[in-house]
Protein backbone atom coordinates (compact mmCIF):
# COMPACT_ATOMS: atom_id res chain seq x y z
CA UNK A 1 0.00 0.00 0.00
CA UNK A 2 1.05 3.12 -1.09
CA UNK A 3 1.07 6.04 1.41
CA UNK A 4 -0.60 9.60 0.96
CA UNK A 5 2.88 11.16 0.36
CA UNK A 6 3.64 9.01 -2.11
CA UNK A 7 0.34 9.38 -4.35
CA UNK A 8 0.93 13.43 -3.59
CA UNK A 9 4.86 13.18 -5.02
CA UNK A 10 3.57 11.24 -7.95
CA UNK A 11 0.88 13.57 -8.55
CA UNK A 12 3.29 16.32 -8.45
CA UNK A 13 5.94 14.50 -10.84
CA UNK A 14 3.16 14.03 -13.15
CA UNK A 15 1.74 17.31 -12.85
CA UNK A 16 5.30 18.60 -13.48
CA UNK A 17 6.52 16.84 -16.17
CA UNK A 18 2.73 18.35 -17.99
CA UNK A 19 3.70 21.84 -17.03
CA UNK A 20 7.48 21.29 -18.94
CA UNK A 21 5.55 19.99 -21.73
CA UNK A 22 5.09 23.14 -24.30
CA UNK A 23 3.27 20.70 -26.81
CA UNK A 24 0.81 19.31 -24.54
CA UNK A 25 -0.25 22.72 -22.92
CA UNK A 26 -0.54 23.84 -26.45
CA UNK A 27 -2.80 20.67 -27.41
CA UNK A 28 -4.64 21.53 -24.39
CA UNK A 29 -5.20 25.27 -23.85
CA UNK A 30 -8.89 24.78 -25.04
CA UNK A 31 -9.62 21.21 -22.70
CA UNK A 32 -10.43 22.92 -19.10
CA UNK A 33 -11.24 20.36 -16.91
CA UNK A 34 -11.45 19.13 -13.26
CA UNK A 35 -9.95 16.18 -12.11
CA UNK A 36 -10.54 14.53 -8.85
CA UNK A 37 -7.67 12.00 -7.74
CA UNK A 38 -9.38 9.50 -4.78
CA UNK A 39 -7.32 6.68 -3.25
CA UNK A 40 -9.77 3.33 -1.75
CA UNK A 41 -7.18 2.21 1.10
CA UNK A 42 -5.60 5.57 2.60
CA UNK A 43 -7.02 8.90 3.27
CA UNK A 44 -5.76 10.61 -0.57
CA UNK A 45 -7.86 12.79 -2.27
CA UNK A 46 -6.51 15.47 -4.76
CA UNK A 47 -7.93 17.83 -7.59
CA UNK A 48 -6.14 18.77 -10.82
CA UNK A 49 -7.33 22.12 -12.31
CA UNK A 50 -6.56 22.47 -15.98
CA UNK A 51 -7.09 25.79 -17.78
CA UNK A 52 -6.08 26.86 -20.15
CA UNK A 53 -3.31 24.54 -20.76
CA UNK A 54 -1.95 24.80 -17.75
CA UNK A 55 -2.21 22.19 -14.81
CA UNK A 56 -2.54 22.99 -10.83
CA UNK A 57 -2.63 20.63 -8.28
CA UNK A 58 -4.57 21.31 -4.87
CA UNK A 59 -5.68 18.76 -2.31
CA UNK A 60 -8.80 17.88 -1.34
CA UNK A 61 -12.04 17.90 -3.77
CA UNK A 62 -13.83 19.76 -6.01
CA UNK A 63 -17.53 19.81 -6.24
CA UNK A 64 -18.27 19.14 -9.79
CA UNK A 65 -15.27 17.73 -11.38
CA UNK A 66 -15.52 16.16 -15.04
CA UNK A 67 -13.36 13.28 -14.49
CA UNK A 68 -12.84 11.50 -11.19
CA UNK A 69 -9.81 8.70 -11.14
CA UNK A 70 -9.93 6.33 -8.10
CA UNK A 71 -8.15 3.15 -7.06
CA UNK A 72 -6.12 1.58 -4.59
CA UNK A 73 -2.86 3.75 -3.67
CA UNK A 74 -0.59 1.46 -5.16
CA UNK A 75 -1.88 1.66 -8.55
CA UNK A 76 -2.34 5.58 -8.55
CA UNK A 77 1.38 5.77 -7.59
CA UNK A 78 2.10 3.63 -10.35
CA UNK A 79 0.00 5.01 -13.06
CA UNK A 80 1.32 8.53 -12.37
CA UNK A 81 5.05 8.00 -11.81
CA UNK A 82 4.02 6.38 -15.50
CA UNK A 83 5.36 2.91 -14.40
CA UNK A 84 2.28 1.11 -15.95
CA UNK A 85 -0.11 2.58 -18.31
CA UNK A 86 -3.74 3.52 -17.23
CA UNK A 87 -5.40 1.63 -19.53
CA UNK A 88 -3.88 -2.12 -17.73
CA UNK A 89 -5.88 -1.25 -14.40
CA UNK A 90 -8.42 0.05 -16.42
CA UNK A 91 -9.00 -2.91 -18.58
CA UNK A 92 -8.75 -5.60 -15.31
CA UNK A 93 -10.90 -3.27 -12.80
CA UNK A 94 -8.69 -1.83 -10.64
CA UNK A 95 -8.97 1.44 -11.53
CA UNK A 96 -12.32 3.31 -12.25
CA UNK A 97 -12.72 6.53 -14.10
CA UNK A 98 -15.73 8.39 -13.91
CA UNK A 99 -16.00 11.21 -17.11
CA UNK A 100 -17.29 11.02 -20.71
CA UNK A 101 -15.18 8.65 -22.76
CA UNK A 102 -13.66 11.29 -24.47
CA UNK A 103 -12.22 12.68 -21.31
CA UNK A 104 -11.15 9.17 -20.23
CA UNK A 105 -9.46 8.85 -23.44
CA UNK A 106 -7.67 12.33 -23.69
CA UNK A 107 -6.26 11.66 -20.06
CA UNK A 108 -4.82 8.45 -21.47
CA UNK A 109 -3.82 10.53 -24.05
CA UNK A 110 -1.77 12.44 -21.99
CA UNK A 111 -0.23 9.83 -19.87
CA UNK A 112 1.03 8.48 -23.23
CA UNK A 113 2.91 11.73 -24.18
CA UNK A 114 4.52 12.37 -20.76
CA UNK A 115 5.67 8.91 -20.08
CA UNK A 116 5.56 6.77 -23.42
CA UNK A 117 4.29 3.11 -24.01
CA UNK B 1 -20.31 14.68 -5.70
CA UNK B 2 -21.25 15.20 -8.90
CA UNK B 3 -20.14 15.41 -12.56
CA UNK B 4 -20.37 18.42 -14.19
CA UNK B 5 -21.88 16.76 -17.53
CA UNK B 6 -24.44 13.92 -17.30
CA UNK B 7 -26.50 12.35 -19.81
CA UNK B 8 -30.17 11.95 -19.90
CA UNK B 9 -32.48 8.85 -20.23
CA UNK B 10 -33.43 9.95 -23.80
CA UNK B 11 -30.08 10.17 -24.49
CA UNK B 12 -28.75 6.48 -23.12
CA UNK B 13 -32.34 5.64 -25.46
CA UNK B 14 -31.50 7.33 -28.31
CA UNK B 15 -27.92 6.07 -28.39
CA UNK B 16 -28.78 2.32 -27.76
CA UNK B 17 -31.24 2.77 -30.54
CA UNK B 18 -29.62 4.59 -32.75
CA UNK B 19 -26.55 2.03 -32.56
CA UNK B 20 -28.64 -0.74 -33.14
CA UNK B 21 -30.67 0.95 -36.67
CA UNK B 22 -28.76 0.40 -39.43
CA UNK B 23 -29.99 0.31 -42.90
CA UNK B 24 -28.60 -3.46 -43.03
CA UNK B 25 -31.30 -4.15 -40.41
CA UNK B 26 -33.89 -3.99 -43.08
CA UNK B 27 -32.02 -6.86 -44.92
CA UNK B 28 -32.38 -8.91 -41.36
CA UNK B 29 -36.20 -7.91 -41.53
CA UNK B 30 -37.22 -9.78 -45.07
CA UNK B 31 -34.85 -12.37 -44.08
CA UNK B 32 -37.13 -13.01 -40.83
CA UNK B 33 -40.00 -12.31 -42.84
CA UNK B 34 -39.05 -14.87 -45.42
CA UNK B 35 -38.71 -18.00 -42.92
CA UNK B 36 -42.06 -17.71 -41.95
CA UNK B 37 -45.28 -17.65 -43.41
CA UNK B 38 -47.48 -14.88 -45.00
CA UNK B 39 -47.52 -11.68 -42.54
CA UNK B 40 -46.06 -13.46 -39.30
CA UNK B 41 -42.56 -11.44 -39.21
CA UNK B 42 -44.00 -9.70 -36.36
CA UNK B 43 -43.91 -12.93 -33.87
CA UNK B 44 -40.68 -13.75 -35.07
CA UNK B 45 -39.45 -9.97 -34.00
CA UNK B 46 -41.23 -9.61 -31.43
CA UNK B 47 -39.79 -12.87 -29.62
CA UNK B 48 -36.55 -11.99 -30.68
CA UNK B 49 -37.05 -8.48 -29.13
CA UNK B 50 -38.11 -10.23 -25.65
CA UNK B 51 -35.01 -12.62 -25.66
CA UNK B 52 -32.77 -9.69 -26.42
CA UNK B 53 -34.10 -8.39 -22.96
CA UNK B 54 -33.07 -11.67 -21.63
CA UNK B 55 -29.69 -10.57 -22.73
CA UNK B 56 -29.71 -6.68 -21.87
CA UNK B 57 -31.16 -7.65 -18.25
CA UNK B 58 -27.25 -9.90 -18.07
CA UNK B 59 -25.63 -6.74 -19.66
CA UNK B 60 -27.65 -4.57 -16.65
CA UNK B 61 -26.09 -6.76 -13.69
CA UNK B 62 -22.41 -6.83 -15.38
CA UNK B 63 -22.39 -3.00 -15.95
CA UNK B 64 -23.69 -2.58 -12.08
CA UNK B 65 -21.36 -4.88 -11.01
CA UNK B 66 -18.46 -3.58 -13.04
CA UNK B 67 -18.87 -0.45 -14.65
CA UNK B 68 -16.61 0.64 -17.19
CA UNK B 69 -16.17 1.49 -20.72
CA UNK B 70 -14.09 -1.59 -21.57
CA UNK B 71 -17.41 -3.66 -21.52
CA UNK B 72 -17.08 -7.22 -22.53
CA UNK B 73 -13.21 -7.34 -21.81
CA UNK B 74 -13.46 -6.59 -18.37
CA UNK B 75 -16.56 -8.45 -17.98
CA UNK B 76 -14.83 -12.26 -19.84
CA UNK B 77 -11.65 -11.17 -18.35
CA UNK B 78 -13.07 -11.42 -14.79
CA UNK B 79 -15.82 -14.16 -15.26
CA UNK B 80 -13.77 -17.02 -17.37
CA UNK B 81 -9.97 -15.73 -18.30
CA UNK B 82 -7.54 -12.95 -19.96
CA UNK B 83 -7.79 -15.03 -23.25
CA UNK B 84 -11.17 -16.09 -23.27
CA UNK B 85 -12.07 -12.35 -22.79
CA UNK B 86 -9.55 -11.68 -25.81
CA UNK B 87 -10.60 -14.00 -27.80
CA UNK B 88 -14.27 -12.77 -27.99
CA UNK B 89 -13.36 -9.00 -27.85
CA UNK B 90 -11.54 -9.20 -30.90
CA UNK B 91 -13.29 -11.84 -32.63
CA UNK B 92 -16.51 -9.74 -32.27
CA UNK B 93 -15.03 -6.24 -33.39
CA UNK B 94 -13.51 -8.06 -36.15
CA UNK B 95 -16.64 -9.41 -37.23
CA UNK B 96 -19.09 -7.08 -36.32
CA UNK B 97 -16.94 -4.74 -38.20
CA UNK B 98 -16.87 -6.36 -41.40
CA UNK B 99 -19.93 -7.73 -41.49
CA UNK B 100 -21.86 -4.75 -40.80
CA UNK B 101 -19.44 -2.29 -42.60
CA UNK B 102 -19.86 -4.97 -45.44
CA UNK B 103 -23.61 -4.92 -45.64
CA UNK B 104 -24.12 -1.04 -45.16
CA UNK B 105 -21.82 -0.46 -47.88
CA UNK B 106 -23.21 -2.70 -50.13
CA UNK B 107 -26.59 -1.37 -49.49
CA UNK B 108 -26.02 2.32 -49.61
CA UNK B 109 -23.60 1.86 -52.77
CA UNK B 110 -26.75 0.31 -54.66
CA UNK B 111 -29.38 2.49 -53.27
CA UNK B 112 -27.06 5.96 -54.12
CA UNK B 113 -26.16 4.56 -57.64
CA UNK B 114 -30.19 4.02 -58.22
CA UNK B 115 -30.68 7.66 -57.46
CA UNK B 116 -27.66 8.35 -59.30
CA UNK B 117 -26.44 6.09 -61.98
CA UNK B 118 -24.10 8.08 -63.77
CA UNK B 119 -21.80 7.51 -60.52
CA UNK B 120 -20.32 3.98 -60.19
CA UNK B 121 -21.48 2.37 -56.43
CA UNK B 122 -17.85 1.47 -55.09
CA UNK B 123 -17.13 5.48 -55.60
CA UNK B 124 -20.11 6.14 -52.81
CA UNK B 125 -18.63 3.66 -50.64
CA UNK B 126 -15.00 5.75 -50.67
CA UNK B 127 -17.07 9.13 -50.65
CA UNK B 128 -18.66 7.77 -47.25
CA UNK B 129 -15.95 6.20 -46.04
CA UNK B 130 -13.68 9.02 -46.21
CA UNK B 131 -16.05 11.40 -44.64
CA UNK B 132 -16.70 9.87 -41.97
CA UNK B 133 -12.90 9.06 -41.75
CA UNK B 134 -12.22 12.36 -41.64
CA UNK B 135 -14.46 13.61 -39.14
CA UNK B 136 -13.22 11.13 -37.04
CA UNK B 137 -9.50 11.98 -37.77
CA UNK B 138 -10.18 15.38 -36.54
CA UNK B 139 -12.15 14.86 -33.58
CA UNK B 140 -15.44 16.11 -34.94
CA UNK B 141 -17.97 13.89 -33.56
CA UNK B 142 -21.67 14.38 -33.69
CA UNK B 143 -23.43 16.50 -31.32
CA UNK B 144 -25.61 14.28 -28.62
CA UNK B 145 -28.84 16.15 -29.69
CA UNK B 146 -28.16 16.02 -33.32
CA UNK B 147 -28.05 12.08 -33.08
CA UNK B 148 -31.08 11.95 -30.71
CA UNK B 149 -32.64 13.63 -33.47
CA UNK B 150 -31.77 11.48 -35.84
CA UNK B 151 -32.44 8.49 -34.02
CA UNK B 152 -36.08 9.58 -32.73
CA UNK B 153 -36.41 11.45 -36.59
CA UNK B 154 -35.79 7.94 -38.23
CA UNK B 155 -38.36 6.02 -35.54
CA UNK B 156 -41.01 8.71 -36.63
CA UNK B 157 -40.29 8.20 -40.46
CA UNK B 158 -40.66 4.13 -40.19
CA UNK B 159 -43.87 4.06 -38.25
CA UNK B 160 -45.58 6.55 -40.53
CA UNK B 161 -44.70 4.66 -43.49
CA UNK B 162 -45.33 1.66 -41.79
CA UNK B 163 -48.80 2.43 -40.64
CA UNK B 164 -49.48 4.35 -43.79
CA UNK B 165 -48.63 1.39 -45.50
CA UNK B 166 -51.19 -1.04 -43.70
CA UNK B 167 -53.36 1.99 -43.80
CA UNK B 168 -53.34 1.44 -47.68
CA UNK B 169 -54.22 -2.01 -47.64
CA UNK B 170 -57.03 -1.45 -44.77
CA UNK B 171 -54.54 -3.50 -42.25
CA UNK B 172 -55.83 -6.46 -44.24
CA UNK B 173 -52.85 -9.38 -43.35
CA UNK B 174 -52.31 -12.42 -44.69
CA UNK B 175 -52.61 -15.05 -42.04
CA UNK B 176 -50.84 -13.04 -39.17
CA UNK B 177 -51.10 -15.86 -36.35
CA UNK B 178 -49.98 -18.64 -38.49
CA UNK B 179 -46.26 -18.72 -38.87
CA UNK B 180 -45.48 -22.52 -39.65
CA UNK B 181 -43.11 -24.94 -38.56
CA UNK B 182 -41.20 -24.68 -35.70
CA UNK B 183 -37.80 -24.62 -37.80
CA UNK B 184 -38.51 -21.57 -39.77
CA UNK B 185 -40.00 -19.65 -36.74
CA UNK B 186 -36.62 -20.51 -34.91
CA UNK B 187 -34.44 -19.13 -38.03
CA UNK B 188 -36.45 -16.33 -38.11
CA UNK B 189 -35.64 -15.70 -34.33
CA UNK B 190 -32.08 -16.68 -34.98
CA UNK B 191 -31.78 -14.30 -37.85
CA UNK B 192 -34.11 -11.41 -36.10
CA UNK B 193 -31.49 -10.92 -33.64
CA UNK B 194 -29.25 -9.23 -36.08
CA UNK B 195 -32.15 -6.69 -35.96
CA UNK B 196 -31.18 -5.86 -32.27
CA UNK B 197 -27.50 -6.01 -32.94
CA UNK B 198 -25.08 -3.41 -30.71
CA UNK B 199 -28.13 -2.62 -28.34
CA UNK B 200 -25.65 -3.03 -25.13
CA UNK B 201 -22.75 -0.99 -27.06
CA UNK B 202 -24.49 1.78 -24.60
CA UNK B 203 -22.67 0.04 -21.41
CA UNK B 204 -19.49 2.66 -22.13
CA UNK B 205 -21.99 5.19 -21.57
CA UNK B 206 -21.89 4.08 -17.67
CA UNK B 207 -20.19 6.19 -16.37
CA UNK B 208 -21.48 9.50 -17.57
CA UNK B 209 -24.83 8.67 -16.15
CA UNK B 210 -26.11 9.93 -12.45
CA UNK B 211 -27.09 5.86 -11.54
CA UNK B 212 -26.18 2.80 -13.15
CA UNK B 213 -30.20 2.11 -13.57
CA UNK B 214 -30.28 4.40 -16.28
CA UNK B 215 -28.39 2.45 -18.82
CA UNK B 216 -30.29 -0.42 -18.16
CA UNK B 217 -33.48 1.27 -18.20
CA UNK B 218 -32.64 2.65 -21.35
CA UNK B 219 -31.47 -0.66 -23.37
CA UNK B 220 -34.80 -1.70 -22.17
CA UNK B 221 -36.73 1.40 -23.65
CA UNK B 222 -34.47 1.13 -26.44
CA UNK B 223 -35.61 -2.65 -27.15
CA UNK B 224 -39.71 -2.37 -26.46
CA UNK B 225 -39.58 0.68 -28.66
CA UNK B 226 -37.26 -1.09 -31.59
CA UNK B 227 -38.87 -4.20 -31.30
CA UNK B 228 -42.65 -2.18 -32.17
CA UNK B 229 -41.21 -0.17 -34.98
CA UNK B 230 -39.25 -3.17 -36.56
CA UNK B 231 -42.16 -5.41 -36.11
CA UNK B 232 -44.59 -2.57 -37.56
CA UNK B 233 -42.56 -2.42 -40.53
CA UNK B 234 -41.71 -5.32 -41.65
CA UNK B 235 -45.25 -6.24 -41.56
CA UNK B 236 -45.82 -3.57 -43.72
CA UNK B 237 -43.23 -4.32 -45.93
CA UNK B 238 -44.81 -7.97 -46.37
CA UNK B 239 -48.09 -6.96 -46.50
CA UNK B 240 -47.74 -4.32 -49.75
CA UNK B 241 -44.86 -6.03 -51.47
CA UNK B 242 -44.54 -9.72 -52.52
CA UNK B 243 -41.68 -11.47 -50.08
CA UNK B 244 -39.66 -12.40 -53.74
CA UNK B 245 -39.36 -9.07 -55.15
CA UNK B 246 -38.22 -7.79 -51.11
CA UNK B 247 -35.33 -10.67 -50.56
CA UNK B 248 -34.47 -9.50 -54.52
CA UNK B 249 -33.57 -5.95 -53.20
CA UNK B 250 -30.89 -4.99 -51.03
CA UNK B 251 -32.75 -2.07 -49.54
CA UNK B 252 -36.36 -3.35 -49.16
CA UNK B 253 -37.15 0.04 -47.36
CA UNK B 254 -36.78 1.62 -50.30
CA UNK B 255 -39.12 -0.42 -52.11
CA UNK B 256 -42.05 0.06 -49.77
CA UNK B 257 -41.15 3.83 -49.50
CA UNK B 258 -41.44 3.96 -53.29
CA UNK B 259 -44.83 1.71 -53.10
CA UNK B 260 -46.87 3.42 -50.98
CA UNK B 261 -45.54 6.82 -51.28
CA UNK B 262 -43.95 7.32 -55.01
CA UNK B 263 -41.23 9.26 -55.80
CA UNK B 264 -41.45 11.83 -52.73
CA UNK B 265 -41.39 8.66 -50.48
CA UNK B 266 -37.83 7.29 -52.50
CA UNK B 267 -36.74 10.57 -51.68
CA UNK B 268 -36.98 10.63 -48.52
CA UNK B 269 -36.27 7.09 -47.25
CA UNK B 270 -32.99 7.88 -49.75
CA UNK B 271 -32.12 10.45 -47.11
CA UNK B 272 -32.89 8.50 -44.42
CA UNK B 273 -30.83 5.49 -45.68
CA UNK B 274 -28.02 8.07 -46.19
CA UNK B 275 -27.85 9.60 -42.26
CA UNK B 276 -28.42 5.87 -40.51
CA UNK B 277 -25.61 4.51 -42.95
CA UNK B 278 -23.70 7.70 -42.02
CA UNK B 279 -24.53 7.32 -38.36
CA UNK B 280 -23.80 3.54 -38.23
CA UNK B 281 -20.30 3.84 -40.05
CA UNK B 282 -19.32 6.81 -37.16
CA UNK B 283 -19.83 4.60 -34.53
CA UNK B 284 -19.04 1.87 -35.73
CA UNK B 285 -15.13 3.93 -36.73
CA UNK B 286 -15.64 5.70 -32.92
CA UNK B 287 -15.75 2.20 -31.06
CA UNK B 288 -13.74 0.62 -32.74
CA UNK B 289 -11.31 2.91 -33.41
CA UNK B 290 -10.68 3.73 -29.51
CA UNK B 291 -11.15 -0.42 -29.03
CA UNK B 292 -7.77 -0.77 -31.16
CA UNK B 293 -5.70 2.53 -29.20
CA UNK B 294 -6.70 0.73 -26.16
CA UNK B 295 -5.45 -2.72 -26.87
CA UNK B 296 -2.68 -1.49 -28.18
CA UNK B 297 -1.95 0.71 -25.03
CA UNK B 298 -2.59 -2.88 -23.07
CA UNK B 299 0.43 -4.45 -25.56
CA UNK B 300 -2.20 -6.81 -27.28
CA UNK B 301 -2.22 -4.83 -30.41
CA UNK B 302 0.79 -3.91 -32.69
CA UNK B 303 1.92 -0.58 -30.54
CA UNK B 304 1.81 1.76 -33.60
CA UNK B 305 -2.68 1.50 -33.39
CA UNK B 306 -1.34 3.76 -30.33
CA UNK B 307 -0.09 6.82 -32.26
CA UNK B 308 -2.16 9.71 -31.69
CA UNK B 309 -2.58 12.89 -33.60
CA UNK B 310 -0.62 16.02 -32.08
CA UNK B 311 -3.24 18.24 -33.39
CA UNK B 312 -6.53 16.26 -33.12
CA UNK B 313 -5.78 14.12 -29.75
CA UNK B 314 -6.93 11.05 -32.22
CA UNK B 315 -5.52 7.56 -32.53
CA UNK B 316 -4.98 8.08 -36.06
CA UNK B 317 -3.22 5.16 -37.67
CA UNK B 318 -6.49 3.06 -35.69
CA UNK B 319 -8.47 5.21 -37.69
CA UNK B 320 -7.00 5.10 -41.05
CA UNK B 321 -6.81 1.36 -40.47
CA UNK B 322 -10.45 1.17 -39.88
CA UNK B 323 -10.62 3.03 -43.35
CA UNK B 324 -9.25 0.73 -45.68
CA UNK B 325 -11.07 -2.50 -43.74
CA UNK B 326 -14.02 -0.64 -44.42
CA UNK B 327 -12.89 -0.52 -47.90
CA UNK B 328 -11.74 -4.23 -48.26
CA UNK B 329 -15.02 -5.68 -47.05
CA UNK B 330 -17.15 -3.57 -49.24
CA UNK B 331 -15.27 -3.88 -52.01
CA UNK B 332 -15.21 -7.93 -51.67
CA UNK B 333 -18.93 -7.68 -51.09
CA UNK B 334 -19.66 -6.35 -53.62
CA UNK B 335 -17.22 -7.98 -55.63
CA UNK B 336 -19.17 -11.52 -54.29
CA UNK B 337 -22.65 -9.63 -54.11
CA UNK B 338 -23.18 -11.98 -50.98
CA UNK B 339 -24.04 -9.59 -48.17
CA UNK B 340 -26.50 -11.81 -46.69
CA UNK B 341 -23.68 -14.02 -45.23
CA UNK B 342 -22.59 -10.97 -43.73
CA UNK B 343 -26.32 -10.44 -41.68
CA UNK B 344 -25.60 -14.43 -40.60
CA UNK B 345 -22.11 -13.92 -39.47
CA UNK B 346 -22.82 -10.89 -36.96
CA UNK B 347 -25.95 -12.18 -35.99
CA UNK B 348 -24.10 -15.27 -35.02
CA UNK B 349 -21.32 -13.39 -33.06
CA UNK B 350 -23.68 -11.71 -31.49
CA UNK B 351 -25.53 -14.60 -30.16
CA UNK B 352 -22.16 -16.13 -29.27
CA UNK B 353 -21.07 -12.91 -27.28
CA UNK B 354 -24.99 -13.02 -25.94
CA UNK B 355 -24.60 -16.51 -24.12
CA UNK B 356 -21.35 -15.61 -22.70
CA UNK B 357 -22.87 -13.04 -20.96
CA UNK B 358 -25.51 -14.74 -19.46
CA UNK B 359 -22.31 -17.45 -18.24
CA UNK B 360 -20.57 -14.24 -17.05
CA UNK B 361 -23.44 -13.49 -14.98
CA UNK B 362 -23.53 -16.66 -13.34
CA UNK B 363 -19.65 -17.29 -12.93
CA UNK B 364 -19.22 -13.32 -11.49
CA UNK B 365 -22.01 -14.49 -8.98
CA UNK B 366 -19.88 -17.17 -7.47
CA UNK B 367 -16.35 -15.11 -8.05
CA UNK B 368 -17.57 -11.65 -6.79
CA UNK B 369 -20.29 -12.76 -4.18
CA UNK B 370 -19.83 -10.00 -1.63
CA UNK B 371 -19.57 -7.16 -4.37
CA UNK B 372 -22.88 -4.85 -4.16
CA UNK B 373 -24.86 -5.32 -7.17
CA UNK B 374 -26.69 -1.91 -8.14
CA UNK B 375 -28.79 -4.01 -10.66
CA UNK B 376 -29.40 -7.58 -9.24
CA UNK B 377 -31.99 -9.76 -12.15
CA UNK B 378 -34.25 -11.56 -10.18
CA UNK B 379 -35.03 -15.36 -10.14
CA UNK B 380 -31.67 -16.40 -9.29
CA UNK B 381 -30.07 -18.25 -11.64
CA UNK B 382 -33.18 -18.43 -14.15
CA UNK B 383 -32.22 -15.58 -16.87
CA UNK B 384 -28.91 -15.33 -17.31
CA UNK B 385 -29.21 -19.78 -17.99
CA UNK B 386 -32.48 -18.68 -20.02
CA UNK B 387 -29.90 -16.26 -21.84
CA UNK B 388 -27.04 -18.89 -22.21
CA UNK B 389 -29.31 -21.41 -23.30
CA UNK B 390 -31.37 -19.45 -26.03
CA UNK B 391 -28.65 -17.77 -27.43
CA UNK B 392 -26.02 -20.80 -27.94
CA UNK B 393 -29.32 -22.60 -29.77
CA UNK B 394 -29.80 -19.56 -32.09
CA UNK B 395 -26.30 -19.33 -32.81
CA UNK B 396 -26.41 -23.30 -33.84
CA UNK B 397 -29.42 -22.20 -36.03
CA UNK B 398 -27.96 -19.48 -37.92
CA UNK B 399 -24.40 -21.23 -38.73
CA UNK B 400 -26.58 -24.62 -39.39
CA UNK B 401 -28.77 -22.45 -41.64
CA UNK B 402 -25.88 -20.70 -43.66
CA UNK B 403 -22.61 -22.92 -43.92
CA UNK B 404 -20.46 -20.16 -45.35
CA UNK B 405 -21.01 -18.27 -42.42
CA UNK B 406 -19.89 -20.68 -40.48
CA UNK B 407 -16.58 -21.55 -42.36
CA UNK B 408 -16.09 -17.79 -42.07
CA UNK B 409 -16.50 -17.76 -38.12
CA UNK B 410 -14.48 -20.96 -37.60
CA UNK B 411 -11.88 -19.71 -39.90
CA UNK B 412 -11.94 -15.91 -38.16
CA UNK B 413 -11.60 -17.96 -34.73
CA UNK B 414 -9.20 -19.64 -35.42
CA UNK B 415 -7.08 -16.82 -36.81
CA UNK B 416 -8.05 -14.90 -33.49
CA UNK B 417 -6.73 -17.83 -31.25
CA UNK B 418 -3.30 -18.25 -32.94
CA UNK B 419 -2.80 -14.28 -32.80
CA UNK B 420 -4.08 -14.58 -29.19
CA UNK B 421 -1.38 -17.67 -28.48
CA UNK B 422 1.31 -16.28 -30.31
CA UNK B 423 1.50 -13.27 -31.08
CA UNK B 424 0.16 -11.06 -28.11
CA UNK B 425 2.64 -13.32 -26.20
CA UNK B 426 5.34 -11.87 -28.56
CA UNK B 427 4.03 -8.18 -27.86
CA UNK B 428 4.25 -8.21 -24.55
CA UNK B 429 7.56 -9.68 -24.29
CA UNK B 430 8.65 -6.68 -26.69
CA UNK B 431 6.94 -3.86 -24.57
CA UNK B 432 9.06 -5.60 -21.30
CA UNK B 433 12.21 -5.39 -23.07
CA UNK B 434 12.27 -1.79 -23.83
CA UNK B 435 10.55 -0.48 -20.56
CA UNK B 436 13.23 1.24 -18.08
CA UNK B 437 15.23 -0.94 -16.23
CA UNK B 438 14.33 0.78 -13.11
CA UNK B 439 10.90 2.39 -12.09
CA UNK B 440 10.42 5.94 -12.20
CA UNK B 441 8.77 5.50 -8.67
CA UNK B 442 11.53 5.84 -6.06
CA UNK B 443 12.17 2.85 -3.95
CA UNK B 444 10.07 2.74 -0.33
CA UNK B 445 12.73 2.67 2.32
CA UNK B 446 12.64 -0.06 4.36
CA UNK B 447 10.00 0.28 7.50
CA UNK B 448 11.97 1.68 10.92
CA UNK B 449 14.23 3.67 8.84
CA UNK B 450 11.92 6.29 7.79
CA UNK B 451 12.45 7.73 11.36
CA UNK B 452 16.38 7.32 11.28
Amino acid sequence: MATQQEIKESLETFTENYNNNDRLKIMNRDWNRVVVVKATDVDSVHTWVLQDGVLKLKEGEADAPDLTVISDSETLADVFYGDITPIEPYNDGTLRIMGSEDDITRLDFICLMIWGE
Amino acid sequence: MQLKRVLTLRTVVATSAGLTLASSSFVAAVLVANYVLGDTAWIAILIGGALCFLAAACFSELNGLLPTAAGIRLYFSRAFNDQVSLVISLLYMLIVVIGVVGVESFILSQVLSEAFPAIPPYLWIVVMLLLVTGMNLRGIKMAGVFQDVVTYSLIAVMLFIGFFALYKVGFKLNAPLSPGGATGMIQAVAVGVFLFVGFEWVTPLVEEVTQVKQISRGMMIALGILSVVYAVFTVAMTAVVPKATLVASPAPQLVLARTVLGDLGASVMILVILATSLKTFNAGIISVSRFMYASAREHVLPAVFSKISMRFFTPYVAIITLFFIGLLAAALTMLTGNYVVLVGLAAAMESIVYTLAGLAVISLRRKMSDRERPYLIKGGYLVPLLTALVFTLLAVAVLASDISALLYIAAAFVVVLVYVNTAVPRLKKKYEARKPAARRRPARAPEGLESK
